[in-house]
Formats: structure tokens, C-alpha cells, sequence
């Protein structure tokens, strides 16, 4: 669904939306609140019919706050929490004229890429039920692409967005670090975490920007740098810019169906006279790009996560002292994957192993972004396959743990988070009917580059709008 | 064996803000549980932290007004650990780049000036207080998130005294600065004392113990001169001093063990990645360098050098910076510096101490005391009648005012008093008779007659001068 | 204690405030195997002279809040969510620093 499809008539477009949802429920498990929509219609009908999302229904994934509405990040800690305020982005979303309809399933917290790993169960893949949907961001990905809500907000620490994109078939943006505003955003790692979306094409991921881009005083991480009307400035010729393809994640991809898609999409960019050219990456820093990741984010996860206590608000497990409640609390609230992520993020903040670990990790980060930015001060973009495969059945799926074959391909989209750099995912064609993606970056705070390659590679696979949508 | 005492101090400090170091919620005290927060001081889930510039502002002061080099790129880090009163699970603090380092103070100890030198002061956020009942623990976030600085000193005092001596400077100095209330006993400053004995000669350190949140100067000196001398039998006897941390008694005036330091806990410190580094104007720091408030030194030279007071006089109008602001505010009006310096001392004072008056309630304006010591010095009315009028201003009333209400003011026209001396000499001719006859004291009883007819308003100096003119034309 | 034992694998959990079953522990150890591992990874890049990356971007900022507006939570608001409370107090059990 695109945004252009919805009437200004509010109630027929929340009707549809809330109808499929139930039925997208018992295929997909993607939800975690339905949201009752009466009080939101009420209000939205005091406003302007020109805002850009005037009625139109939206998913919110559970870690964004949400005021009155409970709010979870699909762990076990938050299941009875209802924020009071609300974060910076749901404001925006409310100003613009948006109904939510649903929060959404994802990894516990964040932490995971396969959304195997949330309080409420696996995410179904739209595609084929018994596939994973990807994570952590999966409930708004399968969502988007079951053409429930034409766009879900999610968050993207490692590739949270655009990984799921691609096994769901849909387009997953995360802007620069620090264009859209964290504040009401429930952690996993705070210098990694992005917020970002998905849509079903790429004029909408443009307009989705406007709205959701800007300076907020109440992220300090915010930016100053000026939003543009992206959607309006769109233009897909892009004769003469410079495409990096990263061959180190294109060599190790073994499945010759996703390399043959990815090739021919190349040639056709080059035919619209683009300059695509291969490139390589010191293999020895890109195998880093996993333990680096896991080592900060663990760190910052520990620490940012250590106010769910039970004490003030979440789940409290009675104790006979303090101590003893928040033990229980903890042990109980979070799942087996979060503690033992907790544990080995905190062994690498001790005053002994911060040198070897932490901060290790921190400078090796610094020389991958390095390396990155040579890549970009030269090339508009950089392209690869955004996954290896098409989306893993449970058993296969090998979530964060080390596999020699994938430690590149499966993830170098971190690279968009060490850099903070802006990167989309979006389809590219189909794998034994099962959706798979390319994904770009750009320079830092150059979204508009981004949005206007990515609107040139879908006129090129004509993926635009493509749903499993059941028709009523 | 002689012992050296070595003594650092630390010491928390609440800043005089309107609201929180890193979040919009009002500072304010005995205020009704939880109604001073928002979600930042809660640690609800997604909030991020707002440095306060007011804050920043005011720790810069503090550097300044110890010498500190300032760092101008501020920077926080993340102190972890659980409690009760930590809501987010960590405390936000500047652990690897202070605000201010390598500073001094100086403070006056019997044998003279002595140079306390200042390893750090850095900004942080305060916990949540919690009451304790024989129920369970009751946790007020209010003060959750207030803006403190931590002033960590070098072990540069050896005594008591100096200890105190170096407490009271630093207090007197920040309220001076405006940067803190300071007050100890309600908690808004706290003071950490670590102590640690070694034979004199010695430049080892020996083992320190920690004395925690003494609340009053007294108690800083009597805390340290307790600790040392146990420390001292302990030694004596053939014992070790263990790492500890002790409170002060009050009942017995001694120290007591609150726990022992089983190692270093390790607080996992790594910097806050929600703040970037905020780089301060240079321009900025100087236009607060350039208005920072007079210190105690500063205004006590001022009142010798310049209003020519006394020593005493000027070392007692800067014990208290309201007294001194006030009489600041008094001689902006008047240039009778001495004159105003007692009413303000002495006869202020001691009105406000009679009537037990906080001096933030003082009725009485420094613009009307002023008003009041210039009309004495125009002879528009007497000390007699100030004494009256002084009466009246304290309970804040307008001095001229009272003058006219009272009719009180003083006739120094020489036409009116020609009248009033004709009047009691047409009236008493034996006096002018015994005058002339030598008895001198004839005068006195005239000007009794004078000043009863005037109800004490004509001026005494100028009746006595025309009453003597008259009686020798007579 | 023996690095990566049970046991210290539980204290180190319990100084995060939770507890692990022996099975998690036991999957942890093997974690902490391929996490060590990794570290291979990481010491084969030379980071001498290289600071720690700890934000995206280095450019400081500018920003900071002023003074003057207030925003407060109702009393309400603040408690709503708090599972033992008292008079608008948060409950916990007797605690002694």
C-alpha cells in the first residue's frame, strides 16, 4: 500500500487497516497491542486535511514509547508498563495526522536479528509462514508487507531494519545517526540505535523522512542539519554517479540466484549511466565488524538497561530485600539470550578487561569507520545483497553466533551503524518466492543521494508496492 | 612516635538551580513526594538526558573562584551500579575529563595563610532520598537528578582545625558565589573526610578510613580529631589501621564503623554515549569569569581600603553574605560608610537577634536605612530621634514618613528659634537675671525651657548659640 | 575462582542483578569461548595511536538546555506505574547503605 492509496476519509482507512490486522495476526504473530483507535480518529478529525499522513494507519514496533499505550519491547520486564509521555517520533507521526493501529513484535529489546527471541514468539514471514520474518524489527516489517499499514516505524542497532526488509520484501530506511530523534526510544545500544521505517516504495520512504527528520532539544545526539522535502526532490537519473559495489560480500555469497539478481541489476544501473565499480575492503577489518558490534552494543545494553529493577515501574518479583527483588525480577523478566548478552557486555566494562575489550573495540570501530569514509569520500553509494539468503527457517537461522561462510555477508550492514551513515534496503527480486533485497548507503546526511539511487533501482526491478496483501 | 595526620576532603555540593542537571524538572525542597520529576529522573525506558546550562554555569564559577583550569569541552560518563535511589541504573558523572582540575584555596590556620590544594571538581546528579521506616523504605525522587558538584581536595590538611578552616572557606566562598545554599545540616552540602596517619617523616601514606556525611563545621573538626586519636592508640598498641567507612556520632562524639572496603568496587565507569561533547564558547566562559560575584576577601578589602572600616568591623560584615549584600546596598546610597556599618552591625543586628528575624525576612530596606543616615547627617533630625525612627523602619516603614507622621522633624531654621527663645526669655525674667548675676547653669535650665517648648524638635546646637546671643543683648 | 566457571559466571550475573540456571551458565561458557575468539579478530588490527570511536560523529555540540522552563510529571503520572507504593511514596524493603 502506498500512502497516495489512502482517501482522507479516516474511519474507511483505520476500518480496512484494523480488519486486516486481525487476520495478519493469526498468520504472522507480528503484534503485541492492537491499539484502540476511536480517541485517535476523534482527534485527527480536528485537524488539517492537507498533513501528510491525514488518517492514514501506522504500526509502531513495542520499544517506541507510546503515552497511554502500553509499551514492552517485546520483554517480559515491561508487560505491564504504560508510558506517560510519549517519544519524539510519535509526537511527529500525531502531528502529521497518523492513526496507530498496533504496536509490534520484536527481538527482546532489541537484541536479536531474527525476532525468534520476543516475549509474544516468532514473527511469521508473510512469504512463507514457516520462515523467520528477521528482526529485531519484524513485526512492522511483516506488517508493511502483509499490507496492513502502508508504513511501521522500527529501530535499526545492528540491521534491524534492514535486514528484516529484505526477507519481508519491503523498503527498510534508517537515516543518519542523530536525523531522527531517539527520545522515547527504548534502548539496546545508544550510540549504535537508529530509528527508521518501512514503506512499500520509495516515494514514501522519502516523504516519511520530512515527517520524522530533525533537530529535537531533547536528544542531545539530535542534528541541526536542515530536512528537505525529499519526496518533492526525488529524481532517479543517475548518470554519472559513482556506485561501490562491496565485492567482499558479493565473493562470499554462494547462492548464484542472488548473485545473478544482483548482477543484472548493476547492468542496468550502468545502462541508466551509472559508474559501478567493485571494490574490496581489508578482509581482516570486515571479519572484525561482528565482535565489535556485539562487544559495544552488549556494554551499552547492560548498562542502558539497568533500570528495569522492578522498583518503579515493570514486573516486580517480590524478595525479602531490595537486592533480592531485583534479582528476581531481572532473572524472570528478561529472557535467557538478554542475560547472557548482559553478562558478557559487563565482563567487558570491568576496569581490568575495558582495555582489551571495550575500548579495543571502540578504536577498532574508528579504523573500520575510517576505511568506510575513504569508500564514500569517492563513491555516491555503496551496494551489496542485503542478505546471503532468502529468510531462514528457525533452525537454520544463526542469529548473531559465529559462521565463517556469513561473518561478512550477513553483517556488513553494521558498517551503516559503526559510521552512523545513512542505508536502505530495499527488494530486489524473488528466491523460491521468497523475497530477497540490495541494500545502499550513503554519506552522512546525504539521504537525498540515497533515496534518488534506491527510486532508480526500483524503476528497475519494478518492485514497487508489492505486498501479500489478501484482498477483501 | 609522632604521628602526622593527613587528612583529603570531598566534598558534594548542591547547585542553585531553577531545574535538574539533565532533566526539566523543578528543583525545589519539601515539596509532596514524586511531584518534582518527569520521566528523565525516573529512568523510564527511552528517556535521554539534557545538560542544564545554568549548571554548567555555576560549577564554572566554582572553578573559578578556586583557580581551577577549566576544561572547555564538557564531557560525562556513566558510574554504574543498582540501588533504590539510582533510577536509571547509573549515575552520570564526569569520571575521566572534570570540569575543573588542579585548583587551590587558601585557607587561615594559627600559623598563618596555607595553600590546600584541589585535585578535581566535576559535575554530577544527585539520587532519589529515602526515608526508612520500620516497614519497608520509602523513596522520594525529588531530588532525583539535582545538580551537584563533587570538590575533591588533595590530602593537603593536617588537623583538625585545618580541616574545618578548609570546610568553612569553601562554603563561605560557593554561597558567596551564589553557587550553592550550603547548607550542611539540611544536606545540600555534604562532606567526606579521609584520614590516614604516618610517622612524622614518612612519605608514605598510611591506611585511610572514610568518615561520611558530616553535617557541620564543629563536627569536621571534632569528627578528625576523634579518628586520629584512634587511629593513633590503634598504631600504638601494635594494631593496623583497616580501610573503612565510618559516621560521626553525635551522642558520643566518636566514630563508628559502618562497613568495611572489601576491595575496590568497580563502578565500570565508560563514557555517557547520549551527550556529546559539548564544546563551551570561550567568549561565554569570560563574560562569567568577568561577573562572578566578590568573595569575602575581596569585599573585606574593599570595606578597609576604600570605606576606611576597621578590621573587626569588615571581618564581621562579611561573616554573612546577606549582612554584607545588605550594607553593599546601604552605601550605595549613602558615602557614611562607618555610620552605616554600625546601624547595620550593631543596631540591626541586634534587632533582628531580639525578635529571632531570618535576615531573608528582614522588614527593614537598606534604600530607608540609608535615607535615615543622611537625614541625621543633615541635621534634619536627631540621633535621639533615629533611635525612634530606626524603630520604625524595622518594622519596615518609610523614614520620612515617619518624621512627618511624627512631626518629629528637627527646627534648624534660625527664625524659628529666635521666636522660641524670645518666648521663654519674655517668660522667665529671673533667669535672665540670675545669668546676669554669673550663675552660668541659668543657661541649662533656658534650654530646657526651649527644647520643652519646641516638644524637642529645635536644634539643640543652634538654640544654645541664639539663646547666648539673646541673653547678652538683654 | 577458575575463569569461566559456573561459578563466577553466577557472580558475575548476580553483580547485574540476576540470577542463571546451570544450563544457561554452561551455554555461556561457550559464548565466552567464541567471544574470547573473536578478540583474535580484533588484536589483529592495529589500533596504536587510534582513540576510542564512542559516538558516530565527532563533532561536539553547541546545545545546552536553559534554566527557565519547567516540566514536571503529575504525582499521578509519576506513580502510575510503580508495582508497591505508599502516599505517593515508591516502596522498597528496608535498605541500609
Amino acid at each position: 500500500m502506498r500512502l497516495s492509496d489512502f482517501s482522507k476519509d479516516i474511519e474507511k482507512n483505520v476500518d480496512l487497516s484494523v480488519s486486516k490486522l486481525n487476520d495478519a495476526q493469526k498468520k504472522l504473530n507480528a503484534i503485541v497491542t492492537m491499539i484502540e483507535p476511536d480517541e485517535q480518529i476523534k482527534e485527527v478529525k480536528e485537524k488539517d486535511p492537507a498533513l501528510p499522513l491525514y488518517g492514514i494507519p501506522v504500526a509502531i514496533k513495542d520499544n517506541i514509547t507510546t503515552k497511554n499505550i502500553r509499551t514492552t519491547a517485546s520483554s517480559r520486564i515491561l508487560d505491564n508498563y504504560v508510558p506517560v509521555y510519549d517519544a519524539t517520533v510519535i509526537k511527529k507521526l500525531k502531528e502529521a495526522g497518523a492513526v496507530m493501529v498496533a504496536k509490534t513484535s520484536m527481538d527482546e529489546l532489541g537484541m536479536g536479528g531474527t525476532n525468534l527471541n520476543a516475549y509474544t514468539g516468532k514473527v511469521n514471514n508473510p512469504y512463507d509462514v514457516k520462515r523467520i520474518s528477521g528482526g529485531s524489527s519484524g513485526g512492522s516489517a511483516a506488517l508493511v508487507a502483509q499490507g496492513v499499514v502502508p508504513v511501521a516505524l522500527g529501530t535499526d542497532t545492528g540491521d534491524s531494519i534492514r535486514k528484516p526488509a529484505a526477507y519481508c520484501g519491503v523498503v527498510g530506511f534508517k537515516p543518519t545517526y542523530g536525523r531522527i530523534s531517539r527520545y522515547g526510544v527504548i534502548p539496546y545500544a545508544s550510540s549504535l540505535d537508529h530509528v527508521g521505517y518501512f514503506t512499500t516504495n520509495i516515494v514514501d520512504a522519502a516523504r516519511m523522512l520530512s515527517i520524522l527528520a530533525g533537530r529535537d532539544d531533547h536528544d542531545m545526539t539530535s542534528s541541526y542539519e536542515p530536512v528537505d522535502d525529499y519526496e518533492k526532490k526525488l529524481n532517479s537519473d543517475i548518470k554519472g554517479k559513482k556506485i561501490a559495489v562491496l565485492e567482499n560480500v558479493m565473493s562470499s555469497i554462494q547462492d548464484e540466484r542472488i548473485i545473478q539478481n544482483f548482477n543484472e541489476l548493476v547492468e542496468k544501473l550502468e545502462k541508466r549511466g551509472a559508474i559501478v565499480e567493485r571494490i574490496q575492503l581489508d578482509d581482516a577489518l570486515l571479519q572484525t565488524l561482528l565482535p565489535v558490534y556485539l562487544i559495544i552494543a552488549n556494554a551499552e545494553a547492560c548498562a542502558n538497561h539497568s533500570n528495569l529493577d522492578g522498583v518503579r515501574f515493570g514486573m516486580r518479583e517480590e524478595g525479602k530485600d531490595l537486592e533480592e527483588i531485583m534479582i528476581n525480577s531481572r532473572t524472570k523478566g528478561f529472557s535467557s539470550a538478554v542475560r547472557k548478552r548482559f553478562v558478557l557486555g559487563s565482563y567487558s566494562l570491568f576496569v581490568e578487561n575495558q582495555d582489551k575489550l571495550f575500548r579495543k573495540a571502540q578504536k577498532v570501530r574508528r579504523v573500520i569507520v575510517n576505511e568506510f569514509k575513504k569508500v564514500l569520500d569517492e563513491y555516491d553509494c555503496v551496494m551489496a545483497s542485503a542478505a546471503s539468503t532468502i529468510a531462514p527457517h528457525p533452525e537454520e537461522s544463526v542469529g548473531e553466533k559465529m559462521s565463517d561462510t556469513y561473518l561478512v555477508a550477513e553483517n556488513f550492514m553494521v558498517l551503516g551503524n559503526m559510521s552512523g551513515y545513512p542505508s536502505l534496503t530495499l527488494p530486489s527480486g524473488f528466491v523460491e518466492g521468497c523475497p530477497i533485497g540490495i541494500n545502499v548507503t550513503a554519506k552522512a546526511f546525504d539521504e537525498q543521494t540515497l533515496l534518488n539511487i534506491c527510486k532508480a533501482v526500483e524503476e528497475e526491478t519494478g518492485l514497487e508496492n508489492v505486498t501479500v496483501e489478501v484482498q477483501r | 612516635m609522632n604521628y602526622e595526620t593527613i587528612i583529603g576532603i570531598e566534598i558534594h555540593c548542591e547547585l542553585n538551580t531553577n531545574t535538574k542537571m539533565f532533566s526539566a524538572a523543578p528543583v525545589r525542597f519539601k515539596e509532596a513526594p514524586n511531584s518534582c520529576t518527569n520521566e528523565i529522573d525516573l529512568g523510564m525506558p527511552g528517556t535521554l538526558p539534557c545538560l542544564n546550562i545554568h549548571a554548567v554555569e555555576l560549577a564554572l564559577r566554582a572553578c573559578m573562584g578556586t583557580h581551577c583550569e577549566i576544561d572547555p569541552l564538557v564531557k560525562f560518563d556513566r558510574k554504574n551500579y543498582y540501588y533504590s535511589d539510582l533510577p536509571k541504573g547509573f549515575q552520570i558523572t564526569q569520571q575521566f575529563h572534570p570540569i575543573g582540575k588542579n585548583g587551590y584555596l587558601n585557607i587561615q590556620t594559627k600559623d598563618g595563610m596555607k595553600k590546600i590544594r584541589l585535585n578535581r571538581i566535576h559535575m554530577e546528579e544527585d539520587t532519589a532520598k529515602q526515608f526508612h521506616t520500620s516497614s519497608g523504605s520509602l523513596v522520594d525522587f525529588n531530588r532525583a537528578g539535582t545538580p551537584l558538584i563533587e570538590i575533591v581536595s588533595e590530602p593537603d590538611m593536617r588537623s583538625g582545625e585545618e580541616a574545618a578552616a578548609y570546610v568553612e572557606e569553601l562554603k563561605n566562598m560557593l554561597y558567596y558565589l551564589g553557587v550553592s545554599d550550603c547548607k550542611m545540616e539540611e544536606g545540600s552540602m555534604r562532606c567526606d573526610v579521609n584520614i590516614s596517619l604516618r610517622p612524622v617523616g614518612s612519605d608514605k601514606f598510611g591506611t585511610k578510613t572514610e568518615i561520611k556525611n558530616l553535617n557541620s563545621i564543629s563536627n569536621v573538626q571534632k569528627a578528625v580529631d576523634y579518628e586520629t586519636q584512634r587511629q593513633k592508640e590503634l598504631l600504638e598498641n601494635g594494631g593496623v589501621v583497616e580501610q573503612e567507612t565510618r559516621r560521626f556520632d553525635e551522642a558520643t562524639k566518636t566514630t563508628v564503623l559502618m562497613r568495611k572496603k572489601e576491595g575496590n568496587v568497580d563502578y565500570k565507569f565508560f563514557p555517557e554515549p547520549n551527550i556529546f561533547p559539548i564544546l563551551l564558547d570561550e567568549s561565554w566562559i569570560e563574560s562569567i569569569r568577568n561577573s562572578q560575584p566578590e568573595l569575602p576577601s575581596q569585599r573585606k578589602e574593599k570595606y578597609m581600603n576604600d570605606y576606611g572600616l576597621s578590621e573587626y568591623d569588615a571581618s564581621t560584615l562579611v561573616q554573612t553574605k546577606e549582612l554584607s549584600d545588605f550594607y553593599d546596598e546601604v552605601v550605595s546610597h549613602t558615602k557614611e560608610y562607618k555610620l552605616a556599618a554600625n546601624w547595620c552591625m550593631v543596631e540591626m543586628m541586634a534587632v533582628l537577634n531580639k525578635e529571632n528575624i531570618a535576615f531573608k525576612d528582614n522588614p527593614c530596606s537598606p534604600h530607608h536605612l540609608a535615607e535615615m543616615i543622611e537625614m541625621m547627617k543633615a541635621n534634619e533630625i536627631s540621633s535621639k530621634q533615629a533611635k525612634t525612627v530606626f524603630e520604625e523602619i524595622m518594622k519596615g516603614k518609610d523614614p520620612k514618613k515617619v518624621v512627618e507622621e511624627k512631626g518629629m522633624k528637627q527646627i534648624s531654621d534660625p527664625n524659628e528659634i529666635l521666636k522660641l527663645v524670645t518666648q521663654v526669655l519674655n517668660e522667665n525674667p529671673q533667669a535672665i537675671l540670675d545669668f546676669k548675676n554669673g550663675k552660668g547653669r541659668a543657661v541649662g535650665a533656658l534650654v530646657g525651657a526651649i527644647m520643652k517648648l519646641s516638644h524637642g524638635q529645635a536644634n539643640p546646637k543652634l538654640a544654645n548659640q541664639i539663646l547666648n546671643e539673646e541673653l547678652k543683648k538683654r | 575462582m577458575e575463569k569461566f566457571s559456573k561459578e563466577m559466571l553466577k557472580k558475575l550475573a548476580n553483580q547485574v542483578m540476576f540470577d542463571l540456571s546451570d544450563e544457561e551458565c554452561e551455554e555461556l561458557q561457550e559464548e565466552f569461548v567464541t567471544y574470547l575468539k573473536q578478540l583474535d579478530l580484533l588484536n589483529k588490527i592495529n589500533t596504536d595511536d587510534v582513540e576510542e570511536m564512542v559516538y558516530p560523529f565527532d563533532t561536539p555540540t553547541s546545545f545546552i538546555r536553559d534554566d527557565e522552563h519547567e516540566y514536571a510529571l503529575s504525582q499521578e503520572d509519576a506513580m502510575a506505574n510503580v508495582p508497591l507504593k505508599n502516599e505517593n511514596y515508591v516502596v522498597v524493603p528496608k535498605v541500609v547503605k
